[in-house]
């Protein structure tokens, strides 16, 4: 409760940005099919309220999702679709080109987003993940999640290594391998042990198919080997299918 | 012993990764390299005929001017929205209490959007414990309920809300549905959330939302075990960035 006021201040603080950055400078392009259509907002369902003719220009103010927000030279602010802004030029004529997010962003493209439900070691595990990628194919990722069971709860770190096989292809395999951390809170009701936290290494492999748009489907499986005082170390297998998305 | 071990392997596995990571590019690496080497044989040919080269025309005009370089202005890119909101939290047998959560979003295209979610309430009494005078079912430490979620949006009907004469807002409406973990009563529970919500934006920084989700997870807190329904409704505000 503590932090509260603070995200509160944080929050202000941020709110207090976009105003700050509005004086940047913004890319103009000019129109070449018959007339650009502005929507009143950012999807197909809000309605057409103003055209901008051939030949005109455009300032491109930001971009939300698969959508422009734009100025005209009147000062008129709407949002053009994706697929209009694809058929408007620059100033010096060549085509107004950017990331588009179809299956050609699949195939490379910066960052990943996902999540996961699944079974870490017979228990319920659900996990987020988040990939940075250095080229088509090798990825760096970071992996968080939680197990719930029926004796053991938890939470785990990973992080490691992607390597995408075929990233050109719609359904393409990928091994991981990989170290973490795992914090095990034992449930007990006779005796009280002691929550632990230990080191963990992970190799792996699964499936990713994209969907459409920007999502994509990834099955995997891990083997982790979490290192203990013991004299054998541990083993538990992960399984878990979700969803994620590519930017 | 064993961290070298791993340190070793993980250290093999990173040159061989990004080793094969390059393979794909080595025919076509070959094929450049031959075509590179071809071109400038040619190039050389081209060279030796010149001063021979009688028929050239002269040049009339030396393009001496300089191409103008032109950097392209960046485009923002705001699909990420990060807000707080307050409501109420029905926790079922526990009487409804306020909940105050934080909750980010990035929007993948117009339709969909992934959010998390964290949010804390506490739990009242029971009417177990209400009548029965001084029992106790669960510890101060154990009322606070805490969740967290991850889940999928979808947009649908976008609409435009009207503040006068003057003023539209554009609004829509949008389901959520996911899965996450609540901390209660002295155990974390898998929880599934399903609901739905309403988000109108004053500008195109701010949006203000109404949302009614349930959290639904199995209890066994009161003798039997069943899955409890945990109604919420709150208001929340966020930012895009």
């Amino acid at each position: 409760m503590r932090g509260f006021p603070a995200a509160v201040l944080v929050l202000l603080a941020l709110c207090l940005t976009p105003a700050v950055g509005s004086a940047r400078e913004h890319l103009q392009v000019f129109v070449t099919q018959p007339y650009l259509e502005l929507h009143t907002g950012a999807g197909r369902g809000y309605p057409v309220f103003n055209v901008v003719p051939r030949d005109e220009s455009v300032e491109v103010l930001f971009r939300r999702t698969d959508w422009f927000k734009v100025r005209t030279r009147r000062g008129v602010e709407g949002w053009a679709a994706q697929r209009d802004m694809l058929k408007t030029v620059l100033a010096d004529g060549s085509a107004f080109t950017f990331d588009l997010g179809d299956r050609s962003g699949f195939t490379s493209h910066r960052f990943e987003l996902g999540m996961f439900a699944g079974e870490w070691g017979n228990a319920t595990y659900i996990s987020t993940y988040g990939s940075y990628s250095f080229n088509s194919q090798l990825a760096v990722e970071v992996q968080l999640g939680q197990f719930l069971g029926k004796f053991t709860n938890g939470n785990t770190v990973d992080i490691g290594l992607t390597h995408v096989l075929m990233p050109e292809w719609r359904l393409s395999p990928f091994f991981t391998i990989g170290t973490g951390i795992v914090h095990l809170e034992p449930k007990a009701t006779l005796v009280q042990p002691s929550d632990r936290t230990q080191e963990t290494a992970y190799v792996g492999g699964g499936l990713r198919f994209y969907l459409t748009r920007r999502f994509f489907l990834r099955a995997e499986f891990r083997s982790h080997y979490i290192f203990t005082n013991l004299n054998q170390n541990q083993r538990a297998d992960e399984w878990k299918g979700g969803f994620a998305f590519f930017f | 012993m064993e961290r070298w071990i791993r340190v070793l392997l993980l250290t093999v596995a990173v040159a061989t990764l990004s080793g094969c990571a390059t393979v794909s590019n080595w025919f076509h690496h070959r094929r450049e390299a031959r075509e590179e080497r071809a071109q400038a044989r040619e190039d050389a040919k081209r060279s030796d005929q010149s001063p021979d080269d009688d028929s050239a025309p002269p040049r009339v005009v030396d393009p001496a001017v300089e191409r103008r370089k032109i950097t392209v202005p960046r485009i923002r890119s705001s699909n990420i929205e990060i807000g707080l909101d307050y409501g109420a939290l029905s926790i079922e047998d526990f009487g409804t209490n306020p909940v105050y959560g934080i909750t980010a979003a990035y929007h993948v295209t117009e339709d969909f959007f992934f959010q998390g979610e964290w949010g804390r309430s506490k739990a009242g009494r029971t009417s177990f414990e209400t009548l029965g005078g001084n029992i106790q079912l669960l510890t101060p430490a154990e009322r606070h309920f805490t969740y967290y979620d991850l889940s999928l949006g979808y947009n649908f009907l976008p609409g435009e809300a009207f503040l006068g004469r003057g003023v539209a807002l554009s609004s829509a409406f949008y389901i959520l549905g996911g899965i996450g973990s609540t901390d209660f009563a002295g155990d974390k529970k898998f929880t599934v959330n399903f609901g739905a919500g309403y988000r109108v934006l004053p500008s195109d920084w701010l949006a203000v939302h109404i949302t009614v989700q349930d959290r639904v997870f199995q209890s066994d807190l009161l003798g039997t075990t069943k899955l409890t329904n945990n109604i919420e409704m709150r208001i929340g505000s966020t930012v895009f960035f």
